[in-house]
């Protein structure tokens, strides 16, 4: 047996605006001529639970290209990676991916 | 008055815990600067502080306002929470991570507000002569103890 086909009101959206709330958050660690390559890898390790060699890894990617997304997800989640990155001393911002 | 430690070592990972190698003149110091960098923090208008509470939004300036509303207390809180643990730690012959942590913490925070004061680039050289070297010799110098520092912390992951 089926259900009933029950009737659905469908929310009038429009697709541009939802794909663009989809979209999800990046986080960016900028270059700064001030923190030390170590200090950068292990906050890496300890704010993200990354291993050493992805640490260093990012750490080199954000000394040699000026920035690297380290982390991202939904808003909620890249504000507090950021909260994390802050007060840790670096310099990271977050951004809708494009 | 740097000379007094017995080795090169400034700090030691000891299993759970970080030994701490500095001489008395250098934990005085460390004091010193810890006592300075909480009342920078906490009279909270010295435009050099800003590398401490960077933009999240790099290009929305109303969200950022938000979110820096949101976050500039907690950000605060757990500095002058640091400084505070590293002056009630600095005469321990060992610390713990949580401790440890607070101490990389003041070294990092100041080596930011020191630096962005200094306007130092990846460039610089060191000029002994210079106007700014005793500053900048203090910058390496926190530099160094938090290499150390870092290294310990990576042991105890």
């Amino acid at each position: 047996m089926s259900p009933a086909p029950v009737e659905v009101d469908q929310p009038d959206v429009n697709q541009d605006d939802e794909t663009a709330t989809d979209r999800p958050w990046i986080v960016l660690v900028w270059n700064d001529p001030i923190n030390l390559m170590s200090y950068v890898s292990f906050v890496f390790q300890k704010v993200f639970g990354y291993s050493r060699e992805k640490a260093d890894r990012l750490m080199l990617d954000v000394h040699h290209k000026g920035r690297a997304v380290v982390s991202g997800g939904t808003r909620e989640k890249a504000e507090m990676d950021v909260f994390r990155l802050h007060e840790h001393g670096l310099w990271a911002t977050l951004q809708q991916d494009d | 008055m740097f000379l007094r430690r017995k080795g090169p070592q400034a700090l030691r990972r000891d299993g759970e815990r970080t030994v701490i190698l500095l001489g008395d003149d250098e934990r005085a110091l460390l004091v010193d600067l810890a006592e300075q960098f909480r009342s920078v923090l906490a009279a909270d208008d010295d435009p050099d502080l800003r590398r401490l509470y960077p933009a999240a939004y790099a290009d929305d300036a109303e969200r950022d306002a938000d979110y820096a509303g949101l976050v500039h207390d907690d950000l605060l809180r757990t500095r002058l929470d640091a400084a505070d643990g590293l002056v009630a730690s600095a005469t321990a012959e060992s610390i713990d991570d949580e401790e440890l942590a607070a101490w990389m913490q003041v070294l990092n925070g100041l080596r930011l507000l020191l630096g962005t004061r200094l306007d130092v680039s990846e460039e610089d050289g060191f000029d002994p002569e210079a106007l700014d070297a005793p500053s900048r010799a203090l910058l390496a110098w926190l530099g160094f103890l938090l290499e150390e520092a870092v290294e310990s912390a990576a042991a105890g992951l």
